[in-house]
């Protein structure tokens, strides 16, 4: 009886919050909200709607991904196809894991340091007009998508590794028997096996980049408008716009929240709303890869 | 290893023999351009693993100098900041304490994990061996979808639901009175911390308590149901305990989740360290507090202060070092479960 009761405390709350997100959210959901770029006020009706947090989000998470998908699938190809059980590889593979579970704020605040560095500037801006202030701005979209690709790399490589690793040793050595080089199984037979297991990986850490809150806030700024040369969508802009701040969905739901300077909650659930939308289509999309997987492994 | 190399000579032969003499070097030049890029890139992530720890130490290092392991016995951190920030250029402020923000963590993390424990193998007991298939696979769901939550959203529905509700519930005016010379009692608390992180954390302890449950052989739960017990009892006394080395690893990951967990309890806390103390009574968890991650958050902006750097690497560093004990932990635990059934 005990565990009924606790399972349906527990989703009670979950179904709470989730149907809470959805009534609060859907009454802000219309075409001006979505399409119309935020305006920093505190009139209300002044505030405009989340088109650049949208961008922002969609922006962030492809810089994020472009830096750490090739890099992580190159480490898992090297851990598993090269690294054997020699302790140097053990001890990697255990710092990876430490990595991964290092709290995010850290890597923010790890990432703002850094790229603070003035030899870091040409990622975002040099501080300018301030006497005797040699130092790099340290906040731009660059800046937070490198920081991101920092966060997700241990979680991805170590996707991308089971997937490789969950292909038959039969198909290593078929490619080896048919006369290809080690390199050429590897791109050609191991690579297209695993393919599943690698794009789940990629999504996942997708979500992770969309879902995150401490390294936008602090490496992308408070800000929730674009910053950049205006009008930032212009190509001629498009490298001012990725050196300078501006807001993903996760900050415009923290600045709009009473804790943040917009306090406007409505507009926060509107957003919050369109973020969990967007994270249940990943998982969806996950699920679905899933299974198809397991269907031609079934075969 | 040397198996390998000779397989890979007389591949070369065979290629020898098979293509014409340009493709054969074409195809060598690519694969050693593929292998040495893995290998410079997979160098490269060591690198910057071991950067990342370095930098962390040697940027916490100036607070960890001047005030040695006073560092973690000190309290009163919001006015060290203050006092750093206002100290001239000349004359820097390198006195530092995180005592009030440690015991903040520690104390929204056990509340927690407190609250969540129960709920969390309750609902993973239900999801394993009790529900009809239809209502599991509705169930797993719903907890999927909870885990992938963004921790602001948590934060936000904190800040619209829980900390009102706290006020209007749970503190009177009078108290409001009673305390006002030491803090502000405003539904930003301990206990919003608490609730909030509970929610945040059930979902990683149901899933690993599944995938343990789950793992224990059946023949246990026979051997069980065979000498009379009944359903529960089994449930109790065997399926549980034979299970407590997965379930411990839900805890140990949900405890790394909870200690990191930064925009949503910055959010719910109030953003001052004070240390909530036990003769308060019931006020003890309506103290508002700061923890660790979330002092990082509303001080982030004084970053350009070196001293003030220094010490928010410092709670970083300490986060640090508690995140890499968690994560050996968890790898001491996945042994001993892999050394043998036998054990568990």
């Amino acid at each position: 009886m005990a565990a009924w009761f606790f399972s349906s405390l527990t989703i009670a709350a979950c179904l709470g919050i989730i149907l809470y997100i959805f009534f609060k959210g859907a009454g802000q959901i219309n075409a001006e909200f979505i399409f119309t770029s935020p305006n920093p006020t505190l009139n209300q009706d002044m505030s405009g709607g989340i088109s650049t947090p949208i961008i922002g989000t969609i922006l962030l998470t492809l810089i994020g991904i472009a830096i750490a998908f090739p890099w992580a699938l190159s480490t898992a190809i090297y851990l598993s196809e090269y690294g054997g059980p020699q302790l140097i590889f053990q001890v990697f593979r255990m710092a990876i894991d430490v990595l991964a579970g290092v709290p995010t704020i850290v890597l923010a605040i790890f990432g703002l340091a850094v790229f603070s560095l003035p030899q870091f500037g040409f990622l975002s801006s040099m501080v300018q007009g301030v006497a005797g202030v040699h130092r790099a701005f340290g906040r731009s979209f660059l800046v937070a998508g490198i920081t991101m690709a920092i966060m997700i790399l241990p979680f991805v490589i170590r996707i991308c590794e089971e997937a490789i690793k969950a292909v038959p040793n039969m198909y290593r050595e078929s490619a080896m028997a048919m006369g290809a080089s080690k390199w050429q199984s590897i791109t050609t037979v191991i690579l297209p096996a695993a393919r599943n297991g690698i794009i789940t990986g990629v999504i996942l850490g997708m979500g992770r980049i969309i879902g995150d809150t401490a390294i936008v806030w602090l490496t992308l700024g408070g800000t929730i408008r674009m910053t950049g040369l205006q009008p930032w969508w212009q190509p001629a802009h498009w490298l001012s716009t990725l050196q300078n701040t501006g807001s993903t969905l996760t900050s415009y739901v923290y600045f709009a929240s009473p804790a943040g300077e917009g306090n406007m909650p409505d507009k926060a659930f509107g957003a919050a709303l369109v973020l969990v939308v967007m994270i249940i289509a990943i998982n969806v999309f996950t699920d679905i890869l899933g299974r198809s997987g397991q269907r031609i492994k079934g075969n | 290893m040397r198996g390998i190399r000779e397989v890979e000579w007389a591949e070369a032969d065979a290629s020898a023999v098979l293509l014409s003499k340009p493709r054969v070097k074409l195809q060598t030049v690519r694969d050693l351009i593929g292998e040495k890029t893995v290998k410079l890139l997979t160098f490269a992530s060591a690198i910057i693993i071991v950067f990342i720890f370095l930098f962390i130490i040697k940027t916490a290092g100036g607070v960890l100098l001047s005030n040695g392991y006073h560092f973690v016995t000190r309290s009163g951190f919001d006015q060290q900041v203050v006092r750093a920030y206002s100290a001239t250029a000349e004359n820097p402020s390198w006195y530092f304490g995180v005592w009030g923000l440690l015991i903040g963590t520690l104390g929204t993390t056990l509340g927690a994990l407190l609250l969540a424990l129960p709920m969390g193998i309750g609902t993973a007991i239900v999801i394993s061996e009790l529900a009809p298939p239809g209502i599991r696979y509705l169930l797993q769901m719903v907890v999927r979808l909870l885990a992938s939550i963004p921790s602001v959203i948590y934060g936000l529905i904190g800040l619209m639901v829980v900390v009102p509700f706290i006020q209007s519930a749970l503190i009177s005016s009078a108290a409001q009175i009673e305390y006002i010379n030491r803090f502000q009692l405003s539904g930003h608390s301990m206990l919003a911390g608490m609730l909030v992180l509970s929610i945040m954390i059930v979902p990683i302890i149901i899933a690993l308590a599944v995938d343990a449950i789950n793992a224990v052989p059946v023949r246990y739960k026979e051997a069980a149901l065979a000498l009379g017990l009944s359903h529960w009892r089994t449930i109790v006394r065997v399926t549980l305990p034979a299970a407590r080395s997965g379930i411990l690893a839900g805890v140990i990951l949900a405890v790394g989740r909870a200690v990191g967990e930064a925009i949503a309890l910055s959010m719910v806390c109030g953003g001052i360290g004070n240390i909530p103390k036990v003769q308060d009574g019931f006020v003890f968890f309506l103290t508002p507090v700061l923890t660790l991650a979330s002092a990082i958050v509303n001080k982030s902006e004084l970053m350009s202060i070196a001293p003030i750097q220094s010490a928010l690497f410092g709670c970083g560093l300490v986060l640090l070092i508690t995140s890499t004990v968690l994560s050996l932990c968890a790898r001491l635990v996945e042994l001993v479960v892999k050394r043998g059934e036998g054990i568990v």
